[in-house]
């Protein structure tokens, strides 16, 4: 029983220096486009205050990244904070932003989350969304 | 001919492709009538995108891999590619844009000097069409037609008009209606222009001369010949007609006897991509080519096509 506690205490630790520090998660970018950038913005006087000037004239890349089970929309910081576009990419969590390893500059890059969706909603909505514009092709096409 | 100058196609087309969907005749049984079912068509559309790549010293890449790059079609990233190719560009449809206005004056004399030299001193090929136009005041005059390779044009350049206004966008518009009356299929249209950027007078919008020119599927290289250049208004112009058309913009300084050659260089490392064109409500989608692993290189490419390009061109006219 002594015995056990500490491996107990190892463990909860080994599990919540994990959290913080983040595990790579597999994910692809499904969707790309330039949208407005989202300040980064803290505490009361972001809350209240007027919004950050110094970024709303910029356009920032905003990315769909698909994983197994959420999907996230992301906003990068600068119109020049681009995400290799492969077939997978690693992404982990940290504080709050999600950070994406580009495996060619050996570094990460840093974006904040704009939205999450459960995968199978996603899915869903893209099915939705697909049948729509099938249905107006077919449509155009009668006419 | 000794060198040939070589092609550019950064064309794209749209293949429509009809496609019986469903017409089934349905037979009731023991005679029954014979129901017509209404027949749906769907259409694919297959898009043809030819671009260039540079790296962080702006030199050509020409040792591409189809999983290099993917493509970013109206937000939808797409890396399922039907086609990939050295774009094989041969035959130029080239018009040559000289600014005369007044706000180039001092520069005009010795650029169009240096312009039609250069022209003369490339290896053109024989099947090439070649024009150059100059604009000033309210004006776009024609220099010469087709072939300006062998005929010593500055002479009749100096009998044209020159100071006045600069209708920059109506020689864009008048430039792109001459490459659409020669377009053919394996002809690479290309505008060079040199100019300051700063329209003062044009009857045509900023907004209709880029439609245009990427209806025309053409590319422009835009030389600044302001002083100092990169600047100013005009240059930011001359730089976003560059970059959406998927051409380059160049500084005089730095251009020089350059700017040909570089044609040269880019289509040399042309290379073209097809795939299906997403489903859109939008006649127009914008394109963009991404590295899929090193983020230091660049594509070149049009930053957008039409679905129905008569329909866009129509809609231009009204």
């Amino acid at each position: 029983m002594k015995r056990a506690c500490p491996t107990l205490l190892l463990c909860a630790l080994a599990t919540a220096s994990a959290a913080q520090i983040g595990v790579y998660q597999p994910g692809s970018v499904v969707r790309m486009r330039m949208g407005d950038c989202m300040a980064a913005q803290h505490g009361l006087m972001a809350t209240f205050g007027a919004p950050a000037n110094a970024t709303s004239q910029e356009a920032c890349p905003e990315y769909t990244l698909v994983s197994s089970s959420v999907v996230y929309v992301i906003v990068g910081r600068s119109s020049n904070q681009l995400i290799p576009l492969a077939e997978t990419i690693d992404f982990r969590f940290h504080k709050n932003e999600l950070l994406v390893r580009i495996d060619d500059a050996k570094k990460e890059s840093k974006f904040t989350i704009k939205e999450m969706l459960v995968r199978s909603d996603w899915d869903r909505l893209q099915r939705h969304i697909d049948q729509q514009l099938k249905a107006d092709d077919v449509r155009e096409a009668q006419r | 001919m000794g060198k040939r100058f070589g092609h550019f196609a950064l064309t794209w087309f749209i293949a429509m492709i009809p496609c019986a969907c469903g017409a089934a005749s349905a037979a009731a049984e023991d005679g029954a009538e014979v129901l017509a079912k209404p027949t749906y068509r769907s259409a694919v559309s297959e898009v043809r995108l030819v671009f260039f790549a540079t790296d962080e010293q702006n030199h050509n890449v020409g040792d591409l891999q189809k999983n290099d790059f993917a493509v970013v079609d109206n937000e939808r990233v797409i890396r399922e590619f039907r086609g990939f190719a050295r774009a094989n560009l041969t035959r130029l449809n080239v018009v040559v844009l000289i600014d005369a206005s007044e706000s180039v004056l001092p520069q005009v004399r010795s650029e169009i000097a240096d312009t039609l030299q250069l022209m003369a001193q490339s290896s053109w090929s024989s099947d090439d069409n070649i024009s150059v136009l100059s604009f000033s005041g309210m004006d776009v005059q024609v220099v010469c037609r087709d072939d300006c390779r062998e005929v010593d044009e500055a002479s009749r350049f100096e009998s044209l008009p020159r100071g006045g206004a600069t209708p920059l966008f109506d020689a864009l518009q008048a430039a792109t209606k001459l490459l659409a009356q020669r377009a053919q299929p394996d002809r690479w249209p290309v505008i060079v222009v040199f100019s300051d950027g700063e329209d003062t007078i044009s009857r045509t919008s900023f907004a209709q001369a880029l439609q245009n020119i990427l209806v025309a599927g053409a590319q422009v290289y835009a030389v600044d010949v302001a002083t100092p250049a990169g600047q100013s208004k005009g240059s930011a112009t001359l730089q976003k007609i560059a970059d959406d058309t998927g051409g380059r913009y160049l500084r005089i300084g730095d251009a020089g006897a350059g700017v040909f050659e570089q044609f040269i260089e880019d289509l040399h490392s042309a290379q073209v991509v097809t795939y299906v064109s997403p489903e859109s409500h939008s006649d127009f989608h914008s394109v963009r080519i991404y590295p899929t692993h090193n983020l230091n290189l660049r594509f070149h490419s049009r930053r957008g096509y039409y679905r129905d390009s008569d329909r866009a061109s129509s809609e231009d006219t009204r």
